[in-house]
């Protein structure tokens, strides 16, 4: 395994890292509010991802001014992308609050078991063939 | 009103920017009178798909109407390219969606909070403008945030009307989907970071040259991961039994009939415009990926008819349907034969048909005193002709019986899997159909064949606009298979154009 080759492209490593860390809290922890944090961490995984490819040694910002050479500008396109991405995570979470209030209206807890467990109709999964 | 006509060929971009405004003011509408909001979406789906319809001579199989916004030229800007694909998928949106938000009138009366109705006619427009603009955009990020658009509405659809159950499906739909837009998204950051571009044609002309293989095999991983949950395929398929029940029944149909075909036009596009057959010289994940999403589908068609027939609950029966045929779907996508992409591409206007008629007759037993079981829907066929009669003829294009669009399509599918010799998978799907024909075919002799225990005369048709639109939708399916032949040979064109790619 290459280890010089993997710390070059730290980013690739460290977002898959955050987005895996992320997944396992939404799928693992029974707390709803503790899953959504889990998604804003995948989310962050990967805005972080985009921000590190456009990164250039010593940037400077894209406008065109005197004495600043094309080829030092950072990629401004990375940065759209994000602003443009976390506008749509903050939508999602507002969402997902929103009908984690509304849960804990309706069912009293904020636990994805206890909620599941109090869902006693089972009549869904019948034998239909009883009723001819 | 001829320059009406010329208006969408010239700005494609309309067909977004009409509904988005329609969406955005109809709240404002509502400020002044809550039962304008029904005719103001009604007038907004007439006027997309209105200019949507008018584009049908201008695009052809080799003709593709693109449009650069703010006039920034296509590696750089947002282009909006309208293929024959995307025309179609278009034609179907707004074609179902107008039918929908006909049927709707009535039935968000009768099923929704007075004060929430604005919202839902908001929030209709609002996600036909997201599908459009999902199925016509050429720049993969903005495929990104229209995803995100249809997919967040969607969330607020399922739970509109408040009930327990559907905060929790909603809730679930909301966790599954966010995670796999986030596979996207990361997919599309791994591919940008490979090619360092978003404009998909671009892309696939990088990823001729690119050395970054790896990279770009690793997001086409990341992409089927994501657009499978979207398309609700087998092993990701949990949420949408739960969400396409318990929501409104407009809202099923519109789940059911377009919004899971979004994943699949997501995955098309990912295969085949992005990447191409051209990648698999490259890299063997591509015909990986697409061998295991083959036996996906077909694991989708049998274990999705299995589930449907142990249901007792006509819509939940219905939802698990619907993964029965985005297997179906699949299957013709990627056996990778002409014929097998032609039966793909027509099963997505079949299913459409079909599966939104299917949810509007359960709508309808619903609006009529709430029958949501099969067995209570005992002599409907009796009291409730039209709506009965839809239901059959939508179930005969389901299981794939001639005359019906939906025999054309499974017939194009198999059709292409011998031409592949792949004849395991022709076995399995005829399972699949024999199946499909099990669960359909119980409830039309529940509807037909047996007697109400105690006949009930309130118990008539519903309002005419909502018996309507499932017949309409109904027929559509018979039209289709008929006069298959008008899309057909174009059809066959533009699979043999991405095949070659």
């Amino acid at each position: 395994m290459n280890f010089s080759r993997m710390f070059h492209n730290l980013n690739y490593v460290v977002s898959v890292l955050l987005f895996l860390i992320g997944l396992y809290a939404v799928t693992v922890k029974p707390n709803l509010i503790k899953k959504l944090i889990g998604l804003n961490i995948m989310e962050t995984s990967v805005f972080l991802f985009i921000v590190s490819i456009g990164m250039v040694e010593s940037g400077q910002a894209p406008i065109v001014t005197e004495g600043v050479k094309t080829s030092q500008m950072v990629n401004p396109i990375p940065q759209a992308l994000i602003l443009t991405g976390i506008v749509v995570a903050v939508s999602t979470t507002a969402v997902a609050l929103s009908l984690c209030l509304r849960l804990h209206e309706r069912y009293g807890t904020l636990n994805s078991d206890e909620i599941l467990a109090s869902i006693t109709d089972v009549s869904q999964l019948g034998r239909p063939w009883e009723e001819f | 009103m001829s320059w009406a006509l010329g208006v969408a060929a010239d700005h494609p971009v309309l067909l977004v920017a009409v509904p988005l405004l329609f969406a955005a003011l109809c709240p404002i509408w509502a400020m002044w009178k809550r039962s304008a909001c029904f005719p103001w979406a009604m007038a907004g789906m007439s006027v997309t798909a209105f200019l949507a319809w008018s584009l049908i001579g201008d695009v052809s199989p080799r003709r593709a109407l693109t449009y650069n916004l703010s006039g920034w030229r296509p590696p750089w800007g947002i282009q909006i390219r309208i293929d024959y694909v995307g025309l179609l998928m278009v034609c179907i949106i707004t074609a179902v969606g107008l039918l929908i938000v006909l049927y709707s009138w009535r039935y968000v009366e009768h099923d929704l909070k007075p004060e929430r109705v604005p919202y839902y006619y908001t929030l209709l427009l609002l996600i036909m403008t997201a599908m459009i603009g999902f199925s016509v955009t050429g720049d993969l990020f903005n495929m990104f945030v229209m995803m995100e658009i249809f997919s967040i509405t969607s969330y607020a659809l399922v739970a509109i009307s408040g009930m327990k159950e559907a905060v929790r499906a909603a809730f679930k739909y909301l966790l599954m989907g966010a995670t796999s837009s986030l596979t996207v998204l990361l997919a599309i950051a791994f591919l940008y970071s490979a090619t360092g571009s978003l404009n998909m044609l671009d892309i696939s002309l990088q990823l001729k040259s690119t050395s970054y293989v790896q990279v770009a095999a690793v997001a086409l991983i990341l992409f089927v991961v994501g657009f499978s949950v979207k398309a609700a395929l087998f092993p990701v398929h949990v949420w949408l039994p739960d969400a396409h029940s318990i929501a409104p029944s407009p809202v099923s149909a519109l789940l059911s009939a377009l919004v899971i075909k979004m994943g699949i036009i997501g995955l098309f596009r990912v295969f085949f415009t992005v990447y191409g057959p051209g990648f698999a010289a490259r890299s063997g994940t591509w015909n990986g990926v697409i061998d295991v999403v083959s036996w996906l589908a077909v694991a989708s068609i049998l274990v999705g008819a299995a589930l449907a027939i142990i249901q007792r609950d006509f819509k939940v029966m219905i939802a698990y349907s619907s993964i029965v045929h985005i297997g179906y779907i699949l299957l013709g996508l990627t056996v990778l034969s002409g014929n097998g992409t032609v039966g793909g591409l027509f099963d997505i206007l079949a299913h459409a048909m079909g599966k939104g008629c299917f949810f509007m007759v359960a709508g309808i037993m619903i609006y009529k005193g709430n029958r949501r079981q099969i067995h209570e829907l005992r002599g409907v066929g009796r009291t409730m002709p039209v709506t009965a009669w839809a239901f059959t003829i939508a179930a005969l294009s389901i299981v794939g019986i001639p005359p019906t669009a939906g025999f054309m399509a499974k017939f194009y599918i198999l059709w292409g899997c011998i031409q592949r010799g792949k004849y395991h998978f022709v076995v399995l799907a005829l399972i699949g159909s024999l199946l499909t024909a099990v669960y359909c075919f119980r409830v039309v002799y529940y509807m037909f064949f047996t007697g109400a225990r105690r006949p009930d005369a309130r118990l008539d048709e519903g309002p005419v606009t909502m018996y309507a639109p499932a017949a309409l939708l109904a027929a559509g399916t018979v039209f289709f298979g008929i006069f298959a032949n008008l899309l057909i040979p174009s059809l066959t064109a533009a699979a043999r154009l991405v095949l070659a790619r």
